[in-house]
């Protein structure tokens, strides 16, 4: 292996110190972690210590002010999984989560390879692109609302213009969770765009040129030079965007509350409802772990997967 | 990047608007319906022809403190997760440490955490901390939403740095700390930023926090200040909207500042 | 707010004691209870709270404290924001709770019973009482109400021809003869939320339908009725996403001619320019049967306070709060009901528009009367069913047994 790739692989080897003086030299790597690690104890290890143990007992008002939580065992997830509406937030969360991904990343990225090039005013219009992000969530859903209302929405009449029936896109069960997931798709564009805009900026430009002068541009170009230069990002932006889509609460409460007959119920709104509306917190703590479960499952698949793309 | 000549790339500017209005529909409605009353949301015209400002003119005169305090919150947010997450990225991306990948892994779980289950822990804790109501509770308890993330991104770009560079300061005899402040930084200064915009942006639409920290009106961000139009049956959308477009304002104007430095490339690019 | 010593404290608590004494709630003589300042926290928006501030300062006075510091909380987060504050035993000194709630947050043991503070709750309606009782006792109590109503465009009834509907059958009739073009003849919400409960409730105890057998003839009954409003086409499938104030705005924009809404519309209704509208009790199953509607309306109730002079400070306040007069001036302001009936004749006067509500309110059901705690699941089940059968993937009673199974 040359000396450069070496470098370049390798991690900051200074000269090495002898004995206590690399005990030194230790502690002063680790400080500079420690912040970002009491932080993360604090912040993050009780909460999600206290959820799970949370998920076990039966939590109920009550327990707010006498602090006893009867240990229940497995008896919450027994009921959340087997009530009638898990099953349906299990898919719809699958299919919401799977729909929102693909769509985001693929037109963030298209996003992305449009304002790769410089051209007049594409830094005041990626910049504008953030607006669907910025928004807060109360007002972007109760505009989406009205758009999609099946009866007066913009969105009929824009289609009624070309013929096209009135779709009952937040009415019917079968368009709802459509219609939730192109809103989401809508929010979350802005975050992968950004993303993977700045690994574009990243791909030296040699690489370009010399593939040009083999002959091998656009298509082929992206293939064999965008695309591998861009997994690290990738896999950033898949990793968490799936991580941030199986949390999405506000988007889905603002423009259905989970209806309509649960067309749009997912674990997350579950597990809101179930703390919220019926007090039972040690369920909402159960499906949420289940909730956490599965980007845990996938994050471990995914970072596999990819690693094992790499080494070959 | 490409840089071809302004004639070939006004067409490229063409598309870029006309995407971008497509994109932005939604954003026109919310400002169009605003300056209908927002009473009217059901049957809004397509055009505001006589505009009704009083929706601006109480956001205006009720929320400026809360957009403030948003402000406020939001930069001393970016300040808080920089300083917690730069220097463990760095540590994370160049240091082979043992239990870093442990760490990482662990930033990946912190963001799986729904918002509510630490907004609880939160509470009980700054309560008897007397962090409830202040400005830096809600910086610190904010940085919840930025600090993984910006440690898993700075790490991604960090990783590109040749060791090389801090190799050659460190021969020369400075510290851990000064080669990190002379040399990583600067050349991952575009990775900053980034991992900074969107720790503004998080810490800019937080809700629950804002919610659970704060029970006065004076500190109060503009998340929340939002649902003052709001009430169980009845709800006012004229202010909600102009509150929410003048929420919007500052975080774009910074945001178009910030993209120069974004455009510049972050990935390990700059490094040549 | 815990900022008087000791010794005004025990003034404070000798005055009480004389006070407590006294029949009914208003002090014959001017009372000085120190320089307390009570935390209240509502859920009022920007519009209602001055309208209750003007209530908050009357009675400040009225009972001899410094002042009220009065926050305001938004809607959805409050219940959060309680149990929050409960675990931390930080609660305000007066809390505003939507009545269903009260029974599940007293549960917890937080709320102290009102009944020591010379509450005279003889003359509310039995509804009140029961929405903000637990387990015998009363934490929390209501001075303004509000129910449901139907309420309809007299002009849109006047063109088509059409007489205010007083039953089932006569309202179908009435809603299938006045939708025309792009109106509806009647709008009402059906949400995925304890808000479509809420406008269900109506039609399913009128009909004699209880929440703790969602199976029963009565409530499939209801179902039916409602399913077939929408079937017929005089209600919009949108109903199933619609909140009471999207509904409003249907009403007001003339898309629909007749609604289920209730009086705090009215600030909006009586505003809107060119809309003539009257509003009548909702139409019952058969001729002669008595309407029953849902109670809604804010308590306010007074958390356990480990300063016992602060406590009972509170409880005055909220006594105070209850009295007739000022039920009026929340009434009037935001748009509701003032709950004890001799007030009610005098808001009448001032306001015709909620004569209907008040008579609904007279005979109106608390949601938690019959459950108790357990009246979210049942209310959740309720609004799946109505969502179900609205929807048509079930019929009524399929959607009613898929639930309650």
């Amino acid at each position: 292996m040359s000396a450069v790739a070496e470098a370049r692989t390798g991690t900051v080897r200074a000269s090495r110190p002898r004995g206590g003086g690399r005990v030194r030299e230790s502690v002063a790597r680790w400080l500079f972690l420690a912040p970002a690690v009491a932080y993360i104890l604090i912040f993050f290890g009780y909460p999600v210590v206290q959820n799970v143990v949370m998920s076990f007992q039966d939590y109920t008002t009550r327990t707010f002010f006498t602090g006893e939580a009867p240990w229940v065992g497995f008896a919450n997830y027994a009921e959340v999984i087997g009530s009638y509406v898990f099953g349906t937030a299990l898919s719809n969360t699958a299919l919401f989560t799977l729909g929102s991904i693909v769509g985001q990343f693929v037109i963030g990225l298209l996003f992305a390879l449009f304002f790769h090039r410089r051209f007049p005013l594409s830094n005041v219009l990626r910049s504008l692109l953030l607006l669907p992000w910025l928004i807060p969530i109360i007002a972007g859903t109760s505009v989406w609302k009205w758009i999609l209302d099946q009866d007066g929405g913009v969105a009929n009449q824009l289609l009624g213009a070309f013929g096209i029936p009135a779709v009952p896109w937040l009415s019917s069960p079968d368009v709802a969770l459509i219609a939730v997931i192109i809103v989401n798709i809508w929010i979350g564009i802005p975050f992968n765009t950004t993303l993977l805009y700045s690994g574009l900026q990243g791909i030296p430009e040699e690489l370009y040129e010399a593939a040009a002068l083999d002959g091998a541009t656009g298509w082929k170009a992206f293939w064999h030079i965008t695309w591998p230069s861009l997994r690290p990002v990738v896999t950033v932006v898949l990793v968490l965007g799936v991580i941030y889509t199986l949390k999405v609460l506000e988007v889905i409460l603002g423009l259905t509350g989970g209806g309509p007959a649960n067309a749009t119920a997912t674990l997350a709104t579950e597990s809101y409802f179930r703390s919220f509306r019926e007090f039972q917190f040690g369920e909402g703590a159960a499906v949420s772990n289940i909730l956490i479960l599965f980007s845990l499952v996938f994050a471990v698949i995914y970072l596999r997967a990819n690693r094992k793309q790499v080494d070959e | 990047m490409k840089k071809t000549s302004p004639r070939r790339t006004l067409p490229m500017t063409a598309v870029g608007i006309v995407l971008l209005a497509l994109m932005l529909f939604p954003v026109y409605w919310m400002v169009n319906v605003s300056l209908q009353g927002g009473g009217m949301a059901a049957s809004s015209s397509f055009f505001p022809l006589s505009p009704d400002f009083s929706g601006y003119e109480k956001a205006l005169s009720q929320q400026t403190g809360n957009l403030l305090t948003s402000i406020v919150v939001a930069l001393g947010t970016v300040l808080v997760t920089l300083v917690i997450s730069t220097p463990a990225a760095y540590a994370l991306a160049q240091f082979r440490l043992r239990g870093g990948a442990f760490v990482q892994f662990a930033l990946l779980i912190a963001q799986m955490i729904p918002g509510i289950v630490i907004a609880n822990s939160l509470y009980a804790l700054f309560n008897n901390l007397r962090l409830v109501n202040t400005i830096p509770g809600l910086i610190l308890a904010d940085s919840t939403h930025a600090v993984p993330f910006a440690i898993l991104i700075m790490t991604a770009f960090m990783r590109a740095i040749p060791p090389s560079l801090v190799e050659a300061a460190r021969v020369d005899g400075a510290g851990h700390f000064r080669a990190f402040w002379s040399i990583i930084v600067p050349v991952s200064r575009n990775s900053i930023i980034t991992a900074a915009l969107f720790s503004f942006l998080f810490a800019w639409s937080d809700f629950i926090f804002a919610l659970t920290l704060t029970s006065s009106n004076t500190v109060k961000p503009i998340t929340l200040g939002i649902y003052d139009y709001l009430e169980g049956n009845v709800q006012s959308w004229g202010p909600v909207l102009a509150t929410a477009v003048m929420a919007s304002l500052p975080a774009i104007v910074l945001l178009v500042v910030a993209q120069r430095y974004i455009a510049a490339g972050a990935l390990g690019g700059s490094v040549k | 707010m815990k900022k008087i010593t000791l010794a005004s404290g025990a003034l404070a608590a000798t005055a009480a004691l004389a006070l407590a004494g006294c029949a009914g709630g208003t002090p014959s003589e001017p009372v000085d209870r120190g320089d307390i300042t009570l935390t209240i926290t509502d859920t009022l928006s920007e519009t209602s709270a001055p309208v209750y501030q003007e209530v908050y300062d009357a009675c400040a006075a009225e009972i001899g404290i410094a002042g009220v510091e009065a926050t305001h909380v938004a809607g959805s987060g409050h219940i959060a924001k309680l149990l929050q504050q409960i675990a931390s035993r930080d609660l305000p000194d007066v809390v505003m709770i939507d009545n269903p709630d009260v029974q599940q947050i007293a549960s917890s043991g937080a709320l102290s019973p009102l009944t020591e503070y010379g509450i005279d709750t003889a003359d509310f309606p039995e509804g009140v009482i029961a929405a903000g009782s637990y387990d015998g006792e009363l934490y929390g109590v209501a001075p303004m109400v509000n129910s449901l109503g139907l309420i309809y465009n007299v002009e849109l009834l006047e063109a088509a021809g059409v007489e205010v509907p007083t039953t089932w059958d006569e309202l179908r009739e009435a809603a299938q003869a006045l939708t025309q073009g792009s109106t509806y003849g009647i709008a009402f919400s059906a949400a995925n939320s304890f808000e479509g409960t809420w406008q269900f409730l109506p039609w399913m105890w009128s009909n004699g339908g209880n929440e703790d057998d969602l199976t029963s003839p009565e409530v499939v009954g209801a179902l039916e009725f409602v399913t077939s409003l929408v079937q017929d086409g005089s209600a919009s499938a949108s109903v199933v996403g619609w909140s009471q104030n999207d509904v409003t705005d249907q009403f007001i924009a003339g898309n629909a001619a007749m609604m289920i809404n209730g009086p705090w519309n009215l600030p909006r209704l009586t505003s809107a320019e060119g809309l003539e509208f009257e509003i009548t009790t909702i139409p019952v199953p058969n001729a002669g049967d008595d309407v029953v509607a849902p109670l809604g309306g804010e308590t306010f109730t007074v958390p356990v306070n480990e300063d016992s002079a602060v406590q009972e400070a509170a409880g005055a306040f909220v006594a105070c709060l209850a009295q007739d007069e000022h039920q009026i001036t929340m009434a009037a302001g935001r748009g509701g009901v003032p709950s004890s009936p001799s007030a009610g004749a005098a808001a009448i006067e001032a306001n015709p528009y909620i004569a209907a509500f008040v008579d609904t309110v007279a005979t109106a059901r608390a949601r938690t009367g019959l459950l108790g705690e357990a009246w979210p699941d049942a209310a959740t089940k309720i609004y799946t069913a109505v969502q179900i059968a609205l929807t048509g993937q079930q019929s009524p009673e399929a959607a009613l047994e898929q639930v309650a199974g």
